[in-house]
């Protein structure tokens, strides 16, 4: 039993460092990017500081995620809760909203088409002809 | 001796007294005693049969001790000449300060009068036994109760407040106000913590570690008087609602709950205004939360001291709920309590403004808003509404930023105050919002305990290894405790078994 627990939080634990150092490398190509773009350069205490904090946020957005559905009476994370996460800083719940309202129009477009579809398939070939011809009327 | 008091048609206590120093001979009380006997009921009896037939109740009262007095005076008068202080000086410099009334004027004047003199007289008797001749004069005496006019009460009370904080200044520098301020609130990005949480001190400190919150009285005064204004003032913006510091609920914990019953019932005609909202502990004069009955006073405050119950302000939000439990857990208080704390939340409740918020659950008022709110929350500040709000909101920040500067121990500059008092606006709005989009998350209009305990969460108040019901219980005065958790007495088994 205890093997098995020391086993598993082994595991875990190469887990979590495996995740960190896919987040390290992340970082540190996108420091090469801004370093291209404004011309500084980045170093590597600065890379691993970035990476060990966006680490850490990660798993506090997490909680924090989980704790709002859950207060929210919910059992899925929603765009509303990571809305709530994000709106401590303006620029960013702006552009958050902006995707939101994006995938929500996406949806709502894909649920139209799939109306559509199945309409159609009831509907006979002459309504869409009259409909066409409508058109071209106009 | 008979001649002279025959001839006094008016004799009230100050002749008696004077005839006494004037007959008086100073002789050893044991030689004369025989002698003087004789010659002291002759006395006693004469004025006390002379006042008896005045009619007067008041009179009567004043001869009787006179009587009494100017007996035991000549007794011991004999020797009083050993000692510094004799009876004869006593005497006299009752007769110097004494009003002179005659007996036959209107009770209003005579009432405090005789009360004084009673008073002497009475003193006069207690310390003649022990033979102790020092007698305070005029010293506004705390027995009469009914006589005292009402500055000496609060005078008393202003006593019992700088005792308070006389013995806060015992206290560790982790209660400071500072902490009250802002509570150290882990939460996102805001990290304005100004004092580490006050497990410590209450650890330390155990027995003072309940200790009423008295920052909250006064914020609840001032939290009233910012409502009577607002009242005055034009219609409050729709502004969300700034909790007023329950902490003060937590804060409910008031010593002297006399101060703010009367500015309740003072409030009471705008209070149906308003929305209730519960309490927050803490502070009371931070702004008011508007709309929301948000415990954020509550949370703030509990934050402040991390839910000591009034413990350190600093660490919740609010400043008051430090919780402390206090000390004094006479049978008294928590009848007083209960009956102040939604007094307390009603009061704070009367921010919101009516045309934008919509009426807040009054649910809000339940012990568990109490809880968070105890005095911990200062009253949320609100965002940037009318003019008139920004002033009183700024008022009740001056209490907080008295307090930092009072645990700072250091002087402060302008620009110090000016800072904190910024830093304090800030958290505090931000704290008031966050209750709001945590209510609006949930699809509620109402702030409720939940999204306090969100906020606590958010700010690391509340772990997973830490609940809600352990801060109460750490940080609150027991009475909050029976109100805020719900099956406090479950699970007591008396020992040894009865």
């Amino acid at each position: 039993m205890e093997e098995e627990a020391e086993a598993e939080e082994q595991e875990r634990f190469s887990y979590q460092q495996r995740l960190k150092a896919a987040v390290h490398y992340t970082v540190g190509r996108l420091c090469e990017e801004v370093a291209l773009d404004k011309e500084m350069q980045f170093s590597k205490q600065t890379i691993a500081a970035i990476s060990e904090l966006t680490f850490r946020q990660c798993e506090n957005f997490a909680k924090d995620l989980e704790m709002f559905a859950r207060h929210a009476k919910r059992s899925t994370i929603n765009t509303e809760d990571v809305k709530l996460l994000a709106r401590r800083s303006n620029s960013l719940l702006k552009y958050i909203t902006e995707k939101s309202d994006e995938i929500a129009q996406c949806n709502l477009e894909r649920k139209a088409r799939k109306k559509k579809k199945s309409e159609d398939g009831n509907k006979s070939s002459r309504e869409t002809a009259e409909a066409e011809a409508v058109d071209s009327e106009d | 001796m008979a001649d002279f008091y025959n001839s006094d048609s008016e004799p009230t206590t100050r002749t008696l007294l004077r005839r006494v120093l004037d007959t008086a001979d100073s002789r050893t009380p044991r030689r004369l005693r025989s002698a003087g006997a004789g010659a002291q009921r002759a006395l006693l009896e004469t004025p006390s049969s002379r006042r008896l037939n005045s009619g007067t109740k008041t009179t009567a009262k004043q001869h009787s001790h006179g009587a009494r007095s100017i007996g035991r005076l000549a007794h011991f008068q004999v020797s009083g000449n050993l000692e510094e202080q004799t009876p004869r000086t006593l005497l006299k410099n009752i007769l110097l300060t004494a009003p002179e009334s005659s007996i036959l004027m209107p009770e209003t004047v005579v009432k405090p009068v005789p009360a004084l003199q009673v008073v002497q007289p009475s003193r006069k008797e207690s310390s003649r036994g022990s033979l102790e001749l020092q007698l305070p004069e005029f010293e506004p005496p705390t027995t009469l109760a009914a006589g005292l006019p009402a500055p000496s009460r609060k005078k008393q009370r202003l006593r019992l407040s700088v005792f308070q904080q006389e013995v806060d200044q015992g206290l560790p520098h982790s209660q400071e106000h500072p902490g009250n301020a802002d509570a150290s609130s882990l939460t996102s990005s805001l990290n304005l913590s100004f004092a580490t949480p006050l497990q410590p001190q209450s650890v330390k400190r155990p027995g003072l570690a309940r200790r009423p919150p008295l920052r909250r009285a006064v914020d609840v005064g001032a939290l009233l008087q910012d409502l009577r204004d607002d009242s005055l003032a034009s219609a409050p913006s729709g502004d969300s609602l700034k909790t007023p510091i329950a902490t003060l609920p937590t804060d409910t914990v008031l010593e002297d709950t006399q101060p703010f019953s009367q500015p309740l019932v003072g409030c009471s005609p705008s209070v149906h205004h308003f929305l209730p909202h519960p309490f927050p502990t803490g502070t009371e004069d931070a702004e008011r939360a508007m709309g929301h009955g948000t415990q954020s006073s509550g949370p703030g405050l509990q934050n402040h001291k991390i839910i000591e119950a009034e413990d350190s302000q600093g660490t919740v939000e609010a400043e008051e709920p430090e919780g402390s439990s206090e000390d004094e857990n006479t049978s008294d208080r928590p009848a007083e309590l209960a009956a102040s704390t939604p007094e307390f939340l009603q009061a704070k409740q009367l921010h919101p403004i009516p045309e934008t918020a919509p009426p807040p659950g009054v649910a809000v008022l339940s012990s568990e808003t109490l809880e968070p709110a105890s005095a911990r929350l200062p009253r949320k500040p609100r965002t940037a509404g009318s003019r008139p709000r920004q002033d009183s909101y700024k008022a009740g920040l001056n209490h907080y930023i008295k307090l930092f500067s009072f645990y700072a121990k250091m002087p402060m500059e302008r620009k110090a105050f000016e800072m904190v008092e910024k830093c304090l606006d800030k958290y505090f709005q931000q704290l008031c919002n966050d209750l709001e989009v945590f209510a609006a998350h949930a699809g509620r209009k109402t702030v409720r305990p939940e999204d306090l305990e969100l906020l606590m969460r958010r700010q690391g108040l509340i772990t997973d290894q830490v609940s809600l019901y352990v801060l109460v219980e750490r940080h609150l005065p027991l009475e909050y405790r029976q109100l805020l958790i719900p099956c406090a007495f479950s699970g007591n088994s008396v020992f040894p078994a009865l």
